[in-house]
């Protein structure tokens, strides 16, 4: 009888062991799911690159340059650029540019992915915008570069190397976080700028 | 399967008159069979209002145009907490909580479960789950996000108010009930089977009861959690699933199915066991592949969990999905081969569980009207998806009238159906026939038969001892 | 309980022979009345998948009828009066083996073909316009970005409003127009709640999400020229039933003609940048 009570709480400890797991994987589920898109540029997650390799190849691609604002944030937003044509191992610079319609500082956040989803792990950002909140004052434009490249391994690739076209598509949304732009409001004057980050 | 030397009238019923009695008999119940019956008195309640606000929705639907909802955030708080409780408090309460508890430790020979106090909590905590449910739909404007909970439109801009908190929190709530529940039968099935019941002689429902305990134990943590972010992100200004906080609405997508592709093995496995059980007992000898049997549904149950990476690979490709079809379809697997095995369940054991037999007449009528309801309701829905009508809509495009009529005529048959299957209940309660010990003859095997009917308050104290092999 | 589905669907099937064919051959963009089966394919993704679709259809009537004439042959030949003392029979290797490997056989028959489709609805080759699609509740926008960008907003027309002919709950104030024989480009997002555009005869039925861009690509034969209609198809709030997908597809020459006008009528007045309505959330 003791044997089978020690048997028994062996049984439970051993469920709720697996349920403590399976909570603990779903707690850490969140980074493990960004990890997984950015290593298999699952859902379109782009790469990020220090530079580009420096190979270079033959193929030419178009890029193109999509721009969203979501509802609520009051700018206009759109790509210097709509497309432009690269050769593939190239490091290549865009601009996007960004407009505060409102009479109010505002911050944005941008949400990027590329398109088609197969071409994202060759897709690499060098230097990008979306890596920091944007504040613009009322009325001030801004440009905001790109550098990216498109790594020559997708001509190995045979489900991607049929791809003509990539699509990087950048959503600037309105942050819930507005402190910066309280700052800002002393300390902006509406003019247009340049930024590089 | 195992045949019992066992002789349950060995007990003494003097010794036990100490039980509690009225109220407290079932409020503190610690009894397997007390709480199967609660279990399956929950269910039967709540698929009262599950069915009811499903008639409500074909009442809607049967003709084009706005007739009876007039406000289509009312007709997506009537879907969402349809699929609730369907899911949640009818078809998972009555195949686990009910028949799992009346019947697991009767069928593996052991006087009730591993933990008799934690099934007692089980219990209270779904009948509050099925409470914040209710509440949900009458809090403000309703959750009117479906039963998968989609963020954004679930996120507090789209949904403020209570509503969604309190939907959230019923599932959390009927969760937490699942997972002590699972711990309680995986204990229970793995330490207490009477000597001589090894797994290889177990009863085919204690399988199926044993896959889904796993299947919950793995998936219901992945549902807490995608829930209590969604909590934290609706309340505390977190942003799992907020793109404009770095967030991914798709996250919540992948974190929902891990949990919703293995939840239909949940609701169809135990199913599989109930046949099993009543296929051997009719057709008077054992399962034909009975380890094959078994494998499989463990296989199944793997295999469960590993549809979900497919999901991960088709989110936003699969043209059939959100259409009309998968409405049909879920219900063909559900409500059609899910219910039926409750019905069926409640037919083989209602003797065993109250003691007296139903009129075999009126269940044959019951069975053929909701037979023919739910093929009438569910089959042309299969001609709307293909035809694209799209799901979660309280009014349609004109084309789509015709076989939309003849799905909510199909509800009104099988609402006849149902209604025949509570009088049916209402008639044995009251009138039945005594039912002897096994009603069913010699191919009724297992070691609930070998009990008087309606089994006694303590059954197996002396342990049966199995010694017949179950497949040969 | 798939048997019964089938013997009703066989009945259905005869039943609407009967009364003619109408049903099963809708031939429009749009659904009619009694329709039991897809809209014709308009695209060569959708004939894809309705080829996939009758692969699996036939696969699974035989599978039926097989488990069906089973089911049938024992309720006639073991019946408890003609088969009074049953077998005890429980094993037969073989058989056990083969019903776990002719089912793993008939998976792998339908993954192939349904994998390959995936890649196929995935693969535009190479699309020589762009069309975006931008969902709100409760309506669409659709951008012309090849086009010099103009863009207009498609709402339902209301019930109190519908011309004779118009489709109530399918017809849109500005349809979107799209030229034939063009391998067109489809890129999708939103602006508020998932939504979901869907066309059925295209073999489109794409999720639009906020702050992510999904793509998708249509190609449509000039015999295929005319309307076809679609719904919103994820839950995305009140107005879910309400904000409905027309695309007229025109011929090259029209469209160009069409987008002359077009350009005209949706120009916004001089603007540096596309100035986004705030909205307020
Ligand atoms: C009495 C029989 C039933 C009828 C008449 C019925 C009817 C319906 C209807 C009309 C819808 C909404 C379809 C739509 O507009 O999208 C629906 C959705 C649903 N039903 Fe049932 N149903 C029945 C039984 C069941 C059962 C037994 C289950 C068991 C799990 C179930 C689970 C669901 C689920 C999960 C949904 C989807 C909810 C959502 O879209 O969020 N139903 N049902
Ligand atoms: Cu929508
Ligand atoms: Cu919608």
């Amino acid at each position: 009888m003791t044997n089978r009570a020690r048997n028994i709480r062996i049984t439970a400890a051993a469920s709720v062991a697996v349920v403590v797991g399976m909570t603990g994987l779903v707690a850490v589920s969140e980074p493990l799911y960004r990890l997984f898109c950015k290593v298999t540029g699952y859902g379109g997650t782009p790469r990020m690159a220090e530079k580009a390799s420096g190979a270079t190849g033959e193929a030419m691609f178009t890029v193109r340059f999509d721009a969203n604002v979501a509802r609520g944030l009051s700018w206009g937003f759109r790509a210097a650029e709509p497309q432009m044509s690269v050769r593939v191992g190239e490091e290549t610079l865009a601009y996007y540019e960004a407009k505060n319609t409102s009479d109010l500082p505002l911050v944005g956040t941008a949400t990027f992915n590329v398109q088609p989803d197969r071409a994202a792990p060759y897709f690499n950002k060098i230097q990008c915008f979306c890596f920091t909140e944007q504040v613009l004052a009322p009325g001030e434009t801004v440009r905001m570069p790109v550098t990216f490249f498109v790594d020559p391994e997708i001509t190995k690739d045979v489900h991607a190397r049929d791809i003509g076209t990539i699509t990087l598509s950048y959503t600037f949304f309105k942050s819930d976080d507005q402190s910066k732009a309280r700052v800002a409001q002393s300390e902006f004057k509406p003019e247009s700028k340049t930024y590089s980050n | 399967m195992a045949e019992a030397h066992a002789h349950a009238h060995g007990h003494d019923h003097g010794a036990h008159a100490h039980h509690p009695t009225g109220w407290r008999r079932w409020a503190y119940s610690t009894n397997h069979k007390d709480i199967g019956t609660m279990y399956i008195v929950l269910a039967f309640v709540a698929s009262l209002v599950g069915v009811a606000f499903s008639m409500m929705l074909r009442a809607e639907l049967a003709y084009p145009g706005m007739q009876l909802i007039h406000d289509q955030q009312f007709y997506n708080v009537l879907v969402t907490a349809h699929g609730l409780i369907m899911v949640f408090f009818v078809v998972m309460p009555s195949l686990i909580g009910g028949f799992g508890n009346w019947f697991v430790p009767l069928m593996i020979g052991t006087p009730d479960m591993a933990f008799p106090r934690m099934n007692n909590i089980s219990f209270w905590l779904t009948l509050v789950g099925l409470c914040l449910v209710a509440t949900s739909t009458l809090v403000g404007t309703g959750a009117g996000t479906g039963w998968t909970v989609y963020p954004p439109l679930s996120n507090a801009v789209f949904h403020p108010g209570m509503a969604v908190d309190f939907a959230i929190l019923s599932l959390h709530v009927a969760g937490a009930a699942s997972i002590l529940g699972a711990i309680n039968f995986i204990t229970t099935i793995f330490n207490m089977r009477a000597p001589g019941m090894t797994f290889h002689r177990m009863p085919l429902f204690v399988w199926a009861i044993l896959v889904t305990a796993f299947l919950l134990l793995l998936a219901l943590p992945v549902l807490a959690g995608a829930l209590t972010m969604l909590l934290t992100d609706r309340n505390f200004g977190t942003s799992f699933f907020a793109p404009q906080g770095g967030g991914d609405p798709i996250f919540w997508q992948h974190l929902f199915w891990f949990f919703g592709h293995p939840e239909v093995y949940i609701m169809i496995i135990p199913a599989f066991g109930i046949i099993s059980q009543v296929v051997s007992t009719f057709s008077k000898k054992p399962v034909f592949g009975y380890l094959g049997m078994a494998y499989a549904m463990v296989a199944i149950g793997f295999i469960g969990f590993v549809v979900w990476a497919h999901h991960m690979f088709t989110v936003g490709f699969n043209v059939e999905t959100r259409a009309y079809f998968v409405i049909a379809h879920f219900h063909y697997v559900l409500s059609v081969a899910a219910v039926f095995a409750i019905f069926t369940g409640m037919y083989y054991w209602l003797p065993k569980m109250c003691g007296r037999m139903y009129d075999e007449r009126l269940g044959q009528w019951q069975f053929w009207i909701t037979f023919v309801g739910v093929n009438v309701l569910f089959f042309p829905q299969h001609f709307l998806g293909l035809a694209g009508m799209p799901r979660r809509i309280a009014d349609y495009p004109d084309a789509y009238a015709g076989w939309n009529l003849v799905s909510s005529v199909g509800a009104a048959i099988t609402l006849v159906g149902t209604l025949l299957f509570i009088y049916l209940l209402y008639r044995t309660l009251t009138a039945g026939e005594r039912a002897p010990a096994n009603p069913w003859g010699e191919g009724a095997t297992t070691l609930e038969w070998t009990v008087e009917s309606p089994a006694p308050f303590h059954t197996h104290e002396i342990l049966p001892n199995i010694t017949t092999q179950p497949a040969e | 309980m798939t048997k019964s589905r089938w013997i009703l669907f066989c009945l259905v099937l005869v039943g609407t022979a009967t009364f003619g064919l109408d049903a099963l051959a809708a031939s429009t963009g749009a659904p009619v009345p009694w329709q039991m089966y897809f809209r014709d394919a308009a695209t060569p993704v959708m004939q894809d998948i309705v080829d996939f679709h009758n692969l699996i259809l036939w696969i699974e009537v035989a599978i039926v009828l097989l488990v069906l004439g089973l089911m049938l042959w024992i309720i006639v030949k073991f019946n408890a009066k003609a088969n009074p003392v049953p077998t005890r029979t429980t094993h037969n290797t073989a058989l056990e083996i083969a019903w776990t490997v002719v089912p793993v056989l008939i998976l792998l028959v339908i993954a192939v073909p349904s994998m390959k489709l995936l890649f196929f609805m995935d693969k535009a080759k190479n699309p020589a316009m762009t069309l975006k699609v931008v969902s709100h509740q409760w309506y669409w926008s659709y951008e012309y970005p090849d086009h010099d960008g103009f863009t207009f907003d498609s709402n339902l027309v209301p019930e109190d409003q519908l011309k004779p002919g118009q489709l109530r709950l399918l017809e849109v104030d500005n349809r979107v127009v799209l030229p034939a024989d063009t391998e067109i480009r489809l890129v999708l997002t939103s602006d508020d709640v998932i939504h979901n555009w869907a066309v059925p005869s295209f073999g489109v039925k794409m999720d639009t999400v906020p702050g992510r861009l999904n793509e998708a690509w249509v190609k449509i034969d000039s015999k295929n020229i005319g309307t076809y209609y679609g719904q919103c198809s994820e839950l995305c709030g009140v107005n879910h039933a309400f904000m409905p997908i027309a695309v007229d597809v025109v011929s090259k020459q029209d469209f160009q003609a069409w987008v002359e006008q077009a350009r005209k009528k949706f120009a916004k007045a001089d603007e540096p940048l596309k100035v986004v309505d705030a909205g307020t959330r």
